[in-house]
C-alpha cells in the first residue's frame, strides 16, 4: 500500500497497542544480556588485513614530502596508501571539504596523511613508524572568534572567511518588540564540544570481490546514505556498494554516517590488496578524531511583557565547526532554531556562523545541539522570571506551544501535551512543596519527530512484508535498530495490523542487499515515518493473504485476529496460504509492499514552513543539593514528563528515558572536549568522564499519552527529545540552590562555587 | 615472557633472585596495563605473609596483599582505623578495590592515593624484606622519592605488611575524598585526619592532603594549630586557612584550577578534622 499526501486513508489505522508483555524486543536483547552479540570489532574474516593511519601531529601544515619506501620494504605489509597513490575526490555532506586523504595541507592533528594494511596490527603500527614525512608548519587557529576575524589563516583555500555555514533570521518584528517590552535579559552560554561515547569505538571490515563488488561490514543509522557518498567518492555504481551490518555498540547520532573515512580508506585498501580490510578506531582515536557535535556560544536576548509574556528573542550563536564540516551546518541549524517553537514567541532575530578551526572536525549528536538552546534559553527564561517576580513553572504554562499552534518558525502543531507535560513534572517533582534546602529547576522540549528536512525528494519510508512459507512474516526495512527499540515498534505494528503474535513476525534490515533504500535511524524518524511504512505494508500483506486465501477456499475470507476464517466458520491456515501462492507462482511469496510518503514539507528560503511531519514534547524538573562551600551538587531527582504520543513499546521507551537523561547529566555536569593549541587533552574515558552508575540521579518518567494523527497508531519520536530538557532543569536547579548562575557546561563544582562567590576562591 | 604465582615468600625471592632483576613483583596488578608491560612477572598475591589482618604487638598488622574491599569490609579496620575504612571504600571501582591491594596503592605512588593517604594520617609503618632476607620498616611518608616513584624496587625488595596503632580510648580518625565524580576519577583533593584528645585537650594531631608533593602531605603548620587546643575553642576559619595557605598544590585543565584546590585543601582539613574529632570524643 502506498500512501502518498492526499490518499484517504480507509479505516485501517487503529489505535489499538499490543499489550506491553506481547512486544517481541528482538533477537539482540538476549545476546547482548549473554555476551553472544557480535560487534564490529568482533569480525573476523579468514586471510584478514589489519589497517592502520598515519596521522597529522601538526594542528596546521603544508605537506612537502611524504617517504613510504622503507615502510614498504618491511615484513609483512601489503599495501601503503597516500593521496597521490590514489584518485581523490573532493565529498562532504553539506560542505565538499573532505578528501580521504590529506594531499598536500593537513588541517588539525590527527589528519589522515598516510594508511597502511599489514597482515597484523603489529606489522601495521610498525609500518606507520617507518613512513618519513616532511612538514612546513602553518600558523593555525583555534578559537571561532579568532578564525572569523579579519585577516585570519584560511583553512580551505575554496571556502572564504572559514565560514562554513552562517544564517540570519528574522521573524516578526524584534525591534519593535524590544522597544515596547518591560524587560530585556540577556546573558551569553557556552557549550563544549561533546562526544557520543557509543561504547563501541567504530570498526569496519571491508571487502572488495573479484566482480568489483565492495562490502563494508559496519554498524551504521544509515548505511544507504554512507553507500551513496561511498559509490560517489570511489567512483563505483552505487548497487556495487553493499553494507552489512553487525550488531551496534551505540550510536546516539555519532554512527548516522559514522567515520566515512574509516570506511572509505578500509575501502580503498581493500581494493587495492584483494583481501579483507579490517580497521577499528582507538578510544583516544574517537576522542581526538572521531566526530563530537560542534561546540558553540550563545549570545541570547529576550523581550517580555510584566505579566511574563515572552514578546521576542534575539540570538547570536557562533559554533565551532573543527578542521571539516560534515552535519555541523545542520546541526548549528536546530540548534539555532528549534527551542524558538517551545514557546510562543512571535519575534525573532537570530544570527549563526558556523566557524572552521585547526581543531577536530564535528558532526552529529544526538538531538542535534537542541539541548545547547536548551541550556542557554531556559536558564534565561528563569533569570527573567525571577527579574519579574514570576514563579518559573508560571511563566513556562503562560507560554508553552499547544496544540493547533503555528509556531514562529512555521511548524504546524498537530498533537501537543506540553502544558500537562510541565503540569505533571511539577507535581511529580513537588513544584508547589518544595524543599528550602534544595534547588529546583524546570525546562521544557520540542524536537522534531520525523524530519523532513534531510531530502526534500526523498522523505518518506518504505517497507515489504513478506509471508515466509512457515506462516511467519518477516519485515524488511532499512531503518536500524541498535537498541533503541525499532525491532520492536515494527514487529508490533505489524503484528497489531496482521492480528498476529509479535513473536511471529521478525525484522530484517541490517544488509542493504535485501533492505528498502532508507534514509536511516535520524532526526527521530523510526518510528514516525519508517514505522507507518511498515503499518502500510502489513495492510497490503493482509489484503493479499485475504485475497489468495479467497481464491485456495473458492469463497470470500476475512483475515481476523491472526485468523483465516470464511463466512460458514471454516479456518485456513496461513502455512497453507503461504504455500499456495508459492506453488502458484512457482516461488513467490506473498509480500506485501508500504509506501509512506510524508506531506510535502513546505518551507520558503528563510526555512519558514513545517518541517517534519510530527513534533514530540517534553519537560523535566530536577531536584538538587549544592555544598555552598565547595560548590559540589548532588543530583537527587529528575522527574521526566514526555509526549511522545502514544508508545508502543513501553519498556524500550523507558530505557529510552534513563538513558538519554543520564546522558543529558553526562553533558550538563561531566562533559566536554578539552583542547590545548588544538590538541585533544582528555581523549581517554578516565579523562572525558562520563557519568558511572553511581552519578546517575534517581529519575521517573511519565508519559503523556496523545494521539498523534500522522504517526502510526498514533505514536511519536523519543529517542532525542528525552535528552533535550535535562541540561535547562538542571541549570536552573543549581542555580536555584546556589543562587548564582552557571553560564557554561559542564556545570562543575569549581563553576559553581566561582558563580557563589562571584569568582573569588577564598572566602 | 613469564608468569610465576609464588605460593610462599621463599618462593617469591628465589624467584626474584634467579631473574637477576628483571622480573616484578604483582599482586593486585590492577595498574601494570598503565605502562610498559614487564616480561616477567612474580605474582605474590597467594603469600601468606602478605596476607590477612590481625594483631600483634599492640599494632594492627595489615598484610600488603590485603585489597581495598577487604578493608573496606573487615570490622576492625572501620572500628579501629576508621581513615583507612573510608578510604578503602573509595578507591576507584568496585572491580578495582576487588584486585587491587593496599601495598600496591602505597608501591605505585600515585600521588593522590586514597589508602596511602589515610596509612600516613594513621603514622603507619611498612615493613619491608629484601632478598636476602633482611627486613627493615619504614613509615610510609618516606617510601616515595618523586611523582608515582617509590622508593621501594619491587625487583628486590618485597612490601609485606603495614603496622598501625589501633584507635585507642580518645582518638579518632577520618577520611575524605573531593572529585568531579562519584566513582573512577582522581581526586581534586583527598584529606584524613587523626587525633587523641585527653580531657578535651588534642594531644596528638595528624592532618593529611594530597595532591600535592610526591607523598601524602602533612599539615605542620595546620597541626601546630590544633596542638593542645580545647577542640571547642577553636577557630575554624583559621584553620582552614593557614591549610591552604601551607599547602604546595597544582592546577590542571583536567581537573581543577591551582586556587580552587587551595580553597578544597581548607575546606576538606578542616571537615576531615571534625570528624576524626566527633569520633575521638565518641571513644572517651
Amino acid at each position: 500500500m502506498i500512501l502518498v499526501p492526499g490518499h484517504k486513508e480507509k479505516g485501517f489505522i487503529s489505535n489499538h497497542k499490543p499489550p506491553e508483555n506481547k512486544v517481541n524486543q528482538g533477537p539482540d536483547l538476549w545476546a547482548k544480556v549473554a555476551g553472544r552479540a557480535l560487534y564490529g570489532i568482533d569480525l573476523q574474516f579468514p586471510g584478514m588485513l589489519c589497517g592502520k593511519i598515519l596521522r597529522s601531529p601538526h594542528p596546521h601544515a603544508r605537506i612537502k614530502r611524504i617517504d613510504t619506501a622503507g615502510a614498504a620494504a618491511l615484513p609483512g605489509v601489503r599495501a601503503i596508501l597516500t593521496a597521490s597513490d590514489i584518485k581523490q575526490k573532493r565529498y562532504g555532506i553539506v560542505v565538499q571539504d573532505e578528501l580521504p586523504l590529506a594531499a598536500d595541507r593537513v588541517r588539525y592533528i590527527g589528519d589522515e596523511v598516510a594508511v597502511v594494511a599489514a597482515v597484523d596490527e603489529e606489522k601495521a603500527l610498525r609500518a606507520l613508524e617507518a613512513i618519513k614525512v616532511e612538514y612546513e608548519t602553518l600558523p593555525a587557529v583555534f578559537e571561532p572568534g579568532a578564525a572569523l576575524a579579519r585577516g585570519a589563516v584560511q583553512i580551505h583555500d575554496h571556502i572564504p572567511g572559514n565560514i562554513a555555514w552562517q544564517r540570519e533570521l528574522e521573524r516578526g518584528n524584534p525591534d519593535r518588540a524590544f522597544r515596547e517590552a518591560d524587560l530585556v535579559v540577556e546573558n551569553t552560554f557556552s557549550i563544549p564540544s561533546i562526544h557520543p561515547t557509543y561504547l563501541e569505538p567504530i570498526a569496519c571490515l571491508a571487502l572488495s570481490d573479484y566482480l568489483g563488488n565492495l562490502t563494508v561490514h559496519t554498524a551504521l543509522q544509515a548505511p544507504d546514505m554512507v553507500r551513496e557518498i561511498m559509490a560517489y567518492v570511489l567512483d563505483l555504481p552505487f548497487s556495487k556498494v553493499r553494507i552489512v551490518g553487525p550488531i551496534m555498540g551505540g550510536g546516539f547520532g555519532g554512527r548516522v554516517y559514522g567515520n566515512l573515512k574509516l570506511y572509505l580508506l578500509s575501502s580503498l585498501l581493500a581494493q587495492r590488496t584483494g583481501l579483507p580490510v579490517k580497521m577499528q578506531l582507538s578510544r583516544e582515536e574517537e576522542f581526538s578524531i572521531g566526530r563530537p557535535m560542534i561546540a558553540a556560544e550563545l549570545k541570547i536576548k529576550m523581550a517580555l511583557r510584566r505579566d511574563g509574556t515572552f514578546l521576542a528573542r534575539e540570538s547570536e550563536i557562533i559554533t565551532d565547526n573543527g578542521a571539516y564540516s560534515a552535519q555541523a551546518p545542520w546541526v548549528t541549524k536546530t540548534l539555532s532554531e528549534r527551542n524558538d517553537s517551545v514557546y510562543r514567541i512571535p519575534n525573532i532575530r537570530t544570527r549563526a556562523c558556523l566557524a572552521y578551526t585547526n581543531k577536530v572536525p564535528t558532526a552529529q549528536y544526538r538531538a542535534y545541539g537542541n539541548q545547547a538552546a536548551n541550556f542557554a534559553c531556559e536558564s534565561l527564561i528563569d533569570q527573567a522570571a525571577a527579574k519579574l517576580g514570576l514563579d518559573p513553572l508560571a511563566i513556562r504554562l503562560k507560554n508553552c506551544t499547544q496544540a493547533g499552534d503555528t509556531t514562529v518558525h512555521g511548524l504546524k502543531i498537530k498533537s501537543c501535551a506540553l502544558k500537562d507535560c510541565l503540569k505533571e513534572a511539577a507535581a511529580m517533582i513537588g513544584w508547589s512543596n518544595r524543599n528550602q534546602n534544595y534547588g529546583y529547576g524546570i525546562s521544557a522540549a520540542i524536537h522534531a519527530s520525523g524530519s523532513l528536512v534531510a531530502n526534500k525528494d526523498f522523505r518518506g519510508a518504505s517497507a515489504r512484508a513478506v509471508l515466509e512459507l512457515d506462516g511467519r512474516v518477516t519485515i524488511f526495512s532499512g531503518e536500524q535498530d541498535y537498541g533503541q527499540g525499532t525491532y520492536g515498534v515494527f514487529t508490533s505494528i505489524a503484528a497489531e495490523v496482521l492480528g498476529l503474535e509479535p513473536g511471529l513476525i521478525s525484522l530484517n534490515s541490517r544488509d542493504s542487499l535485501v533492505a528498502p533504500y532508507s534514509q536511516g535511524a535520524l532526526a527521530n524518524r523510526q518510528t514516525t515515518i519508517g514505522g507507518r511504512a511498515v503499518q502500510l505494508a502489513a495492510v497490503d500483506l493482509k489484503q493479499m493473504i485475504e485475497r489468495a486465501a479467497s481464491e485456495m477456499a473458492g469463497k470470500p475470507i476475512k483475515m481476523e485476529r491472526g485468523c483465516l476464517k470464511s463466512a460458514d466458520g471454516s479456518i485456513i491456515e496461513l502455512r497453507a496460504v503461504a504455500c499456495y501462492h508459492h506453488n502458484r507462482t512457482s516461488g513467490l511469496n506473498l509480500t506485501g509492499v508500504g509506501s509512506y510518503v510524508p506531506p510535502l514539507a513546505e518551507y520558503d528560503e528563510t526555512g519558514y514552513g513545517n518541517i517534519s511531519v510530527t513534533y514530540s514534547f517534553a519537560a523535566h524538573a530536577a531536584e538538587v543539593e549544592v555544598d555552598r562551600e565547595t560548590g559540589a551538587y548532588n543530583i537527587k531527582r529528575i522527574v521526566s514528563v514526555h509526549d511522545s504520543g502514544q508508545i508502543i513499546n513501553p519498556l524500550s521507551a523507558g530505557g529510552q528515558v534513563y538513558g538519554g537523561v543520564t546522558q543529558g547529566v553526562g553533558l550538563s555536569c561531566y562533559e566536554g572536549y578539552l583542547f590545548d593549541k588544538g590538541r585533544v587533552v582528555n581523549k581517554t574515558l578516565a579523562d572525558y568522564r562520563i557519568p558511572t552508575a553511581l552519578d546517575v540521579p534517581d529519575i521517573t518518567y511519565h508519559f503523556v499519552e496523545t494521539t498523534d494523527p500522522e504517526g502510526p497508531l498514533g505514536a511519536k519520536g523519543l529517542g532525542e527529545v528525552v535528552q533535550v530538557p535535562v541540561p535547562g532543569a538542571l541549570a536552573n536547579a543549581v542555580a536555584d540552590a546556589a543562587g548564582a548562575r552557571v553560564t557554561a557546561l559542564p556545570i562543575t563544582a569549581e563553576k559553581v562555587y566561582r558563580a557563589i562567590t562571584k569568582g573569588e576562591c577564598r572566602s | 615472557m613469564s608468569y610465576i604465582i609464588a605460593s610462599t615468600l621463599e618462593q617469591a625471592i628465589n624467584n626474584l633472585k634467579t631473574s637477576d632483576g628483571r622480573a616484578q613483583v604483582i599482586a593486585g596488578a590492577t595498574d601494570l596495563f598503565l605502562e610498559e608491560f614487564p616480561l616477567e612477572l612474580v605474582d605474590i598475591s597467594s603469600v601468606p605473609e602478605i596476607l590477612g589482618i590481625s594483631r600483634s604487638k599492640g599494632f594492627l598488622s595489615i598484610g600488603a596483599g590485603v585489597t581495598h574491599a577487604e578493608t573496606a569490609a573487615s570490622s576492625v579496620i572501620c572500628s579501629e582505623a576508621e581513615a583507612l575504612s573510608e578510604a578503602s571504600l573509595q578507591v576507584g571501582s568496585p572491580q578495582v578495590r576487588n584486585m587491587g591491594t593496599l601495598g600496591g596503592n602505597v608501591i605505585s605512588a600515585a600521588p593522590a592515593a586514597d589508602a596511602a593517604v589515610a596509612l600516613v594520617a594513621l603514622v603507619a609503618k611498612a615493613s619491608l624484606i629484601d632478598l636476602d632476607g633482611s627486613s627493615r620498616e619504614v613509615f610510609i611518608e618516606d617510601l616515595y622519592t618523586d611523582y608515582n616513584r617509590s622508593s621501594v624496587d619491587s625487583k628486590f625488595e618485597i612490601l609485606l605488611r603495614f603496622l598501625i596503632k589501633p584507635a585507642q580510648k580518645g582518638e579518632g580518625s577520618a577520611f575524605l575524598r573531593f572529585a568531579p565524580r562519584a566513582a573512577l576519577a582522581l581526586p581534586l583533593v583527598n584529606a584524613a585526619a587523626r587525633v587523641r584528645l585527653a580531657n578535651d585537650i588534642i594531644q596528638e594531631v595528624r592532618v593529611v592532603v594530597a595532591p600535592s608533593k610526591p607523598a601524602p602531605t602533612r599539615l605542620l603548620e595546620t597541626e601546630k594549630l590544633l596542638h593542645g587546643a580545647k577542640p571547642d575553642l577553636l577557630t575554624w576559619q583559621k584553620i582552614e586557612y593557614t591549610a591552604s595557605s601551607e599547602v604546595e598544590v597544582r592546577g590542571s585543565m583536567l581537573r581543577c584550577s591551582e586556587e580552587y584546590r587551595r580553597h578544597l585543601v581548607g575546606v576538606l582539613a578542616r571537615r576531615v578534622l571534625q570528624r576524626a574529632l566527633v569520633r575521638a570524643r565518641k571513644v572517651t
